[in-house]
């Protein structure tokens, strides 16, 4: 059978895992929540900085799609932690004393950590739309979700990738975390890149999630930013998520073959 | 061919060899069992055959595939069942054994009959769409059995698939095993710790101890080996025990003695004509026998007389381990 259907079945169980642990789905959304209302209001005051770099709506606006792709982020670059537990409580031999393929359950892992990112992230969409962010145009709502699954499946890449590696959780969050705020706070998520001194701008050119959420921004609010074109990010995206998912498919099955 | 042949196996962890050099064929439709203490080396034989672990030397044959060389075959062809239990708490009982199914290439239209017989067989039907977190620890093994054998493998591995668990249950265990075998036909290689569930179990045993296997046979033929009859004596610490003992080895009727401190095994033909013996011995040097017992030999004697040790010899360190075993049954 092929590597699609066994991709599914991994899919179909961390899904199952996922609906079935039900207190974590909000507890992870407390974060972004506290962000975008607390955060969001905060900063009102800076509105005509945002306006500065051409920008003519409320900072709440200018921030949810930030936040949006913070809990994209924040969702899937942890998604990979139950791949730990996996080894330690045996699901893992499970998977490999079957037929299906090492890289399938690293794709079926990904798959699922993305979409449930995305979930995650609508539900923060939700919560924006319920605190006044207009949407000029609510068709895009679907393009974003995908934009959003794409993205994700990329950062599930590296959670799965270090899961896989590290040995035990206390090493899995060291690296997580000190990979995932620096790539979230180098990005215009919250304020625009106009406002990082020159280095910290170029540094910031070179982090999809600066492209992700220049293009999510472009899309809930119609105004294209810092001169990169959409397509431009959308290339860019594509690319950071095709190495992230070989990358990640590669390493873990190099690692699962070594004894835990 | 052999359902699993394994030639001059060996694996070390760093200084540690936990197989070492080990040999043992086991025929297709058999019950083979590894009996040895913890930290024998059966689990780190299982997972070499299971293709979890690559061995450091020597070769490993399942189901005519080496396992180095073709996992792949080896695992379209096996089915294991781990030491600790690791059924999805989360899922229920049905949807562990869809994953399983799924994981093992059930055709579609077979999965929905595998389950439902399968069930049917570890007596769990009425409790498949509860989530497991609600299972007892014997019926979440039992659920991993099941998932083990559904998709009918040739050869079924089993983990210690007792451990941890109280004596009905045990059985009930057994009963299942002992149905899975005649119904599906596969050949079986299970490892424990328990005597008596290698002697039910098992068509053949091989003892295993340090890494090495002590020796194959069917439990009938280790325990005839040993003599028909064996006296327990447990005498009265003293100088004159080691004479004491040289004089018993030479009663014609005694086929080997071991012993322990106060307490002394003697493996004899005919027991009934050895005590007498013994009792004359015994007041010639003024030797006193605190208790004698005469009875047929078990496994544990034979396990005692191959390793020169029980097999529950670490005690108190055992009792630790078997409970952190449980604990993590039942979490
Ligand atoms: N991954 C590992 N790294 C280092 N040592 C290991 C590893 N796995 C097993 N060992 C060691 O190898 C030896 C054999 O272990 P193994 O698990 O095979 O024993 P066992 O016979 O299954 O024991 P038990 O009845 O306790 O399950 C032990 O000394 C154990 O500590
Ligand atoms: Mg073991």
């Amino acid at each position: 059978m092929s590597l699609l259907y066994d991709s599914y079945t991994i899919f179909w169980r961390e899904l199952k895992r996922y609906k079935k642990s039900r207190s974590g789905v909000l507890i992870r959304l407390i974060q972004p929540a506290i962000w975008i209302i607390v955060i969001g209001n905060t900063f009102a005051g800076t509105q005509p900085l945002i306006q500065s770099v051409g920008f003519e709506g409320q900072y709440i606006e200018f921030m949810a799609p930030g936040v949006i792709i913070l809990t994209a982020i924040f969702t899937s670059i942890f998604g990979g932690v139950n791949t730990l537990w996996d080894r330690r409580y045996g699901f893992m031999n499970k998977a490999l004393t079957s037929p299906i393929s090492r890289s399938s359950i690293a794709l079926g892992k990904m798959s699922a950590i993305s979409l449930i990112a995305a979930l995650q992230a609508s539900l923060i969409l939700g919560i924006a739309l319920a605190i006044g962010v207009t949407f000029p145009n609510p068709i895009m709502i679907a393009p974003i979700m995908a934009i959003v699954i794409l993205f994700s499946l990329g950062f599930s890449g590296i959670s799965v990738m270090v899961a896989a590696t590290a040995k035990s959780q206390e090493t899995f969050w060291g690296i997580i975390n000190f990979l995932g705020m620096p790539l979230f706070m180098l990005s215009p998520a919250l304020f625009p890149l106009e406002l990082l001194p020159e280095w910290l701008a170029s540094v910031a050119k070179l982090n999809p999630v600066t492209y992700t959420v220049l293009l999510v921004r472009e899309m809930m609010t119609g105004v294209s930013e810092g001169g990169v074109p959409a397509l431009l990010s959308i290339a860019v995206i594509s690319v950071f998520v095709l190495i992230m998912v070989g990358l990640a498919s590669y390493v873990f099955t190099r690692e699962v073959n070594k004894p835990f | 061919m052999y359902s699993i042949e394994t030639k001059s196996l060996s694996k070390s962890f760093g200084d540690l060899k936990a197989v070492n050099d080990i040999s043992f064929t086991v025929q297709e439709g058999e019950i083979f069992g590894f009996l040895g203490p913890n930290g024998a080396g059966k689990s780190t034989t299982m997972m070499i055959l299971t293709t979890l672990l690559k061995p450091t030397s020597g070769q490993a044959l399942v189901s005519g595939y080496d396992v180095r060389a073709n996992p792949k075959e080896v695992r379209q062809r096996i089915g294991y069942v781990q030491q600790e239990t690791t059924v999805d708490e989360y899922l229920t009982g049905r949807e562990n054994l869809i994953l399983q199914a799924r994981l093992n290439h059930i055709p579609k239209d077979e999965i929905d009959k595998n389950i439902d017989e399968v069930l049917d067989l570890i007596e769990l039907s009425d409790k498949q769409n509860e989530a497991v977190v609600t299972y007892s620890g014997g019926m979440r093994k039992r659920l991993d059995i099941a998932g083990g054998l559904l998709h009918r493998p040739k050869v079924l591995f089993l983990d210690e698939p007792t451990v941890g668990l109280d004596i009905q249950t045990r059985r009930k265990i057994w009963e299942y095993i002992k149905k899975i075998h005649t119904e599906f036909d596969m050949t079986i290689f299970l490892t424990t710790h328990y005597m008596e569930e290698a002697d039910q179990l098992c068509d053949r045993i091989g003892i295993i101890d340090s890494g090495k296997i002590q020796v194959i046979d069917s439990p009938e033929n280790m325990k005839s080996a040993m003599g028909k009859e064996v006296i327990s004596l447990v005498i009265e610490n003293g100088e004159a025990q080691t004479k004491f003992i040289e004089e018993l080895e030479k009663i014609q009727l005694v086929n080997k003695i071991n012993h322990d401190n106060e307490k002394i095994t003697i493996f004899a033909s005919k027991g009934t004509e050895v005590i007498p013996k013994i009792f004359q011995i015994s007041s010639d040097l003024k030797i006193k026998i605190n208790t004698i017992s005469l009875t047929s030999p078990t496994l544990d004697d034979v396990f005692i007389s191959y390793t020169g040790h029980e097999i529950r010899d670490e005690g108190g360190f055992n009792r630790k381990k078997e409970h952190a075993k449980m604990k993590r049954l039942r979490a």
